[in-house]
């Protein structure tokens, strides 16, 4: 997996939790710039699916790839689920729900690097 | 899915006569998606995702080293799943379905949380319930005591 990748997602999407998060606190539904910021996670992610299939291709990480191909999919469900569901919701609770994806994706980084390492 | 056919006429011999019971006092089916209930449906979901996934990981790769505990990840996958649906949807039936899929799931954690502990051998490999959701922050179980209050105050806030 690729370190400073993983980083920068967590990163990002942490900040995007916490704008959301100030969002939801301010009592606003959710806006343009969460979209971009969900867009863009989104984007860090495909990134980090394609890197990560071209690595395992070239037999680095797990000796058992499944477990980690699932979170390599599945987080890509996250950001955009988030972003239809969260539009849903004109009231502070939609940018709730993407505090929740954000976070959730940031948690998931933070497992596949474990799985990745073998410390799982 | 909660719609239904008012048009009908309500002639004798018609087998589809309306039922108005059916339309007295229903929760709006919108109110356990909204509000909170949005936020408690995505968290749903993720659970959802990763219990669903995780499964069909340890099923397909590795079924043979804890039958038993695959398949309470399965199961478990299933009721996250049907009250992800249900809380979303929340018409009559749903709610119904939604109660009981909650109730099963706090059931669930806490038996498996509880044998999880006193038998840990029968759970060599975690499932989402094992110590009582540990794995997962303790969502697992707190998710489903949550969920049963949300529905409890969605039904009287109608009525």
């Amino acid at each position: 997996m690729t370190n400073a990748l993983a980083t920068v997602i967590i990163v990002v999407s942490l900040a995007a939790a916490a704008y959301a998060l100030v969002t939801s606190l301010r009592n606003r539904a959710m806006g343009w710039g969460h979209l971009i910021a969900l867009g863009v996670v989104e984007v860090l992610l495909v990134v980090q699916a394609v890197l990560g299939f071209m690595k395992l291709a070239d037999d680095q990480g797990p000796k058992q790839p499944a477990t980690f191909i699932g979170y390599l999919l599945a987080i890509l469900l996250i950001p955009a689920a988030g972003a239809g569901w969260g539009m849903l919701e004109r009231t502070r609770w939609g940018p709730g729900v993407i505090v929740v994806a954000c976070l959730a994706v940031a948690v998931m980084i933070v497992r596949m690097n474990q799985i990745w390492t073998g410390n799982g | 899915m909660a719609e239904r056919d008012t048009t009908t006429p309500d002639t004798p011999g018609t087998p589809e006569t309306p039922d108005t019971a059916d339309t007295e006092a229903v929760p709006d089916p919108a109110a356990t998606r909204s509000g909170p209930g949005r936020l408690l449906v995505a968290v749903y979901a993720i659970f959802a995702l990763a219990a669903g996934a995780r499964a069909a990981v340890q099923i397909a790769t590795k079924f043979d080293e804890a039958p038993l505990a695959y398949v309470l990840s399965a199961v478990a996958a299933v009721i996250y799943i049907l009250a992800t649906v249900a809380l979303a949807m929340g018409g009559r039936t749903s709610r119904r379905i939604a109660f009981a899929a909650l109730s099963v799931e706090l059931a669930g954690v806490l038996i498996v949380g509880t044998l999880s502990l006193a038998d840990s051998e029968a759970f060599p490999d975690a499932t989402v319930w094992s110590g009582y959701g540990r794995g997962y922050g303790f969502v697992p179980l707190v998710l489903p005591i949550v969920g049963l209050w949300w529905l409890r105050r969605t039904a009287r806030a109608d009525r």
